[in-house]
């Protein structure tokens, strides 16, 4: 079994991570999100052709059709496997299509700028501002209730402290990986969501699995001193933590680079996460209840 | 002894229940979706399989009950898509913080645009006074117009209407019937029943329009005048047809005859019966997804996990010799559970809903790894390999309880707070996750304490500090 001192350290690692956050927070702040109809609202249409165009001519041909359209983000794709002999483009335009002969003079435009090359509407998602509002609050409550019942159920199987440390490890996971999703550009749309609930559970697994642990140890040698106990604790379950993490990233890591821009937005999260939320269960979730702990003892003999 | 025997019972049972839900012929889906293929009791959201979501808002007004015009509208909507041959359409209602809205979902379809027509208008139908017959290949115009306004609604008096079965040829109609006092029009809120039926006098079929109180006054005004004229049916500026007035009916019940065939008769009487939509519909999200392109995502996503997945394997056989075999038979077994219970519950399968099971897997492979790590533990210290299996699945039930139960309930939150594709990662997160712990506490159990003997002490034990008095 290592005997690594993880809990002498853990001013530093506070430091390490309040810094990550700092950092975070500033990214989100000056370079904010990359947001996805789903919360913009707007719509997104992928059109695949037989002949591949640079970015410049489909904006130029968009902008024959209205030249509002000069705004419009375009990225060429590539969906995966079979389409190889396709070219496909992604363009979201900023406001959505509110009616039918709206969407159909588009289209019909687009065909007709760049009729030699059998364009397809391969996918077309539509968000009125109304739903992406919704959305977006919708987003929040899943999250913010998420936290509160996990809170609860912590409080209940452990102690209030344990809760309040997993939550604390929880939010720094989130705060960094979002720091993530703003500094590489990455789509924030329902599915990054997902991810960071996929995430929050994943997160919380590995630190009650340490939790579990300390819990343990603690009733087995009373009057051992609690850093001793956690640090006992983190070394016991340090070998699964790695193995667990380890597996974990290979699978969604392989889903990053090779399941495509549909899930890679998830894919991206969770790669970032399982690292994330492995350091800080070691690092942060278990050494930062010592500091509760230690302090209700000080209350307690005073 | 008696223990491990009741396992092999549920790890049996409950693997050839998986089974039948996974080969008996369940529903009548068509999956040609890479390994989905062989999992054709699943159904495939329309994010893999290609089809269109339209999801609208209702502009209810003030003071009337939205339940029955959002009942009203999923009846129409469903007539109309039937009528139009998309039987395998849901329509369906969300209900969402207290807002009603109507979600259309039509699997495998490709051209959206009609579906949307067919959808999106608020499809009007009217009777109308048939002045004129024209054949024309294009749009006769009219001359001079006028407009009157009837309940607030502005109307144009005359309009062309196409014939539904004839792109030639165009009735001149009068759209509002001007006979009494008030002028009025009928609309399809004034038919309350229409049915098609064979023609009990003589050849081809009819179709039987009955009105309420109120369609059949204004019915029997208009047809007192009109005998011998034609009325037309209208609905979205085409003629359904256009029959001649035979005598003033006042019974509240109208008959058209002289149609050929009985789907002739059919649509007709569905087009009238679903023509009116009581409200406005607004387009809240659309979303389509050509059937090609969904499935190259689709192969994409299950290959990129299946790479991932071997890795993982090969990567705990070598660390954990047989132990990581038996962490492979519970990854299958597992997958297999999900398969089947996906298919009996007939859950869709979204592709987010594929990441979750993609998660599962490492959800399983962490359960083991837990229990691993504490036989590996319980070796080190002496015990004979089957003693260390016990103490050790003993001794990590409540971790794997916990740990489990904490992605369980976020699974929970975002089921009942999310809608579409992403419902369907949280149902196969939490199928996943409870088949995992299943197959943890279970399935693995029964295949390490029959096998114990595989387990070599000296492979886990070597190179180890042991601990001297300490904490214990």
């Amino acid at each position: 079994m290592p005997n690594l001192d993880f809990v002498g350290k853990r001013k530093l690692f506070l430091y390490i991570s309040f810094a990550l956050i700092i950092f975070s927070l500033i990214v989100i702040f000056v370079k904010g999100f990359n947001f996805g109809v789903d919360f913009s609202g707007g719509s997104e249409i992928i059109l695949s052709f037989d002949k591949e165009y640079t970015i410049e001519e489909l904006r130029e041909g968009m902008q024959i059709i209205d030249p509002n359209y000069a705004t419009a983000r375009i990225i060429e794709t590539n969906p995966g496997v079979g389409s190889s002999d396709k070219y496909f483009y992604i363009i979201t335009v900023r406001d959505s299509f509110p009616s039918l002969e709206e969407k159909e003079k588009f289209i019909s435009g687009l065909e007709e700028v760049f009729s030699d090359s059998n364009l397809k509407v391969e996918q077309f998602n539509d968000v009125s501002g109304y739903a992406a509002r919704e959305i977006r609050s919708y987003a929040w409550y899943a999250v913010i209730i998420a936290l509160v019942v996990l809170l609860a159920y912590i409080t209940i199987r452990f102690q209030f402290v344990y809760g309040v440390g997993a939550i604390i490890a929880l939010a720094h996971d989130v705060i960094i990986t979002l720091g993530f999703y703003s500094l590489f550009g990455i789509e924030m749309n329902l599915t990054a969501i997902a991810a960071f609930l996929t995430l929050a559970g994943y997160s919380l697994n590995d630190t009650i699995v340490i939790y579990d642990r300390i819990r343990e140890n603690r009733s087995k040698s009373r009057g051992t001193p609690i850093e001793v106990i956690t640090n006992k604790s983190i070394n016991e379950v340090i070998i699964r933590s790695l193995n667990t993490s380890i597996t974990t990233f290979i699978v969604v890591f392989m889903m990053f680079i090779l399941g495509g821009r549909s899930i890679a937005s998830f894919a991206f999260g969770l790669t970032i996460g399982v690292i994330i939320g492995t350091y800080s269960s070691l690092y942060i979730a278990s050494p930062i209840i010592i500091g509760f702990v230690s302090r209700k003892r000080k209350k307690a003999k005073a | 002894m008696r223990n491990r025997r009741i396992r092999a019972l549920f790890t049996i049972v409950i693997i050839v229940f998986a089974f039948l839900g996974i080969i008996l012929p369940l529903s009548d889906n068509e999956n040609d979706i890479s390994i989905l293929k062989f999992f054709p009791n699943i159904n495939l959201g329309l994010d893999i399989q290609g089809g269109v979501l339209l999801e609208y808002s209702l502009d209810i007004p003030e003071g009337q009950d939205g339940g029955t015009i959002v009942d009203n509208v999923i009846t129409v909507l469903r007539r109309r898509m039937d009528s139009a041959g998309y039987t395998e359409a849901i329509v369906s209602e969300v209900n969402s913080g207290g807002e009603r809205r109507v979600r259309v979902e039509i699997p495998g379809i490709s051209d959206t645009q009609r579906a949307e027509e067919l959808i999106g208008s608020k499809g009007k139908l009217y009777f109308a006074e048939v002045l004129e017959v024209v054949e024309s290949s294009t749009v006769p115009q009219i001359t001079r117009n006028r407009v009157v306004t009837i309940d607030g609604e502005e109307i144009e008096m005359y309009s062309y209407v196409r014939d539904s079965n004839n792109p030639n040829v165009w009735y001149r109609v009068k759209n509002i019937f001007e006979f009494g006092d008030d002028p009025f029009q009928i609309t399809g809120l004034d038919v309350s029943d229409t049915v098609a039926s064979l023609n009990p006098q003589g050849a081809g079929f009819v179709v039987n329009l009955s009105f309420n109180n109120e369609g059949r006054r204004k019915f029997e005004l208009a047809t007192a005048n009109l005998v011998n004229q034609r009325i037309a049916i209208i609905l979205d500026n085409e003629a359904i047809i256009a029959p001649v007035v035979r005598e003033k009916i006042s019974q509240g019940r109208a008959e058209i005859s002289g149609i050929e065939n009985l789907q002739e008769a059919q649509n007709i009487a569905v087009l009238i019966k679903s023509g009116n939509l009581p409200v406005d519909l607004i387009k809240f999200q659309e979303r389509t997804l050509g059937p090609t392109l969904g499935r190259d995502i689709v192969t994409t996503i299950i290959n990129a996990g299946i790479i991932g997945l071997l890795i993982v394997m090969i990567y705990m056989i070598v660390v954990y010799k047989w132990m990581g075999i038996v962490a492979v038979i519970a990854l299958l077994y597992n997958s297999l559970l999900l398969m089947g219970i996906l298919s009996w519950t007939g859950a869709i399968l979204t592709l987010p809903g594929i990441a979750g099971i993609i998660l599962t897997f490492g959800t399983t492979v962490d359960g083991n790894i837990i229990i691993y790590e504490r036989i590996k533990e319980e070796l080190r210290v002496g015990r004979p390999p089957l003693t260390a299996v016990k103490f050790g699945f003993n001794k990590v039930f409540s971790t794997i309880f916990d740990a489990n139960l904490t992605t369980i309930l976020a699974g929970l939150v975002l089921f009942f707070f999310t809608s579409g594709s992403i419902r369907g990662f949280s149902v196969t997160l939490i199928i996943g996750v409870l088949g995992a712990m299943f197959t943890n506490l279970v399935v693995s159990r029964l295949l390490l304490e029959s096998t114990s003997r595989f387990l070599k002490p000296e492979k886990y034990v070597k190179g180890i500090v042991v601990e001297k008095g300490g904490v214990k």
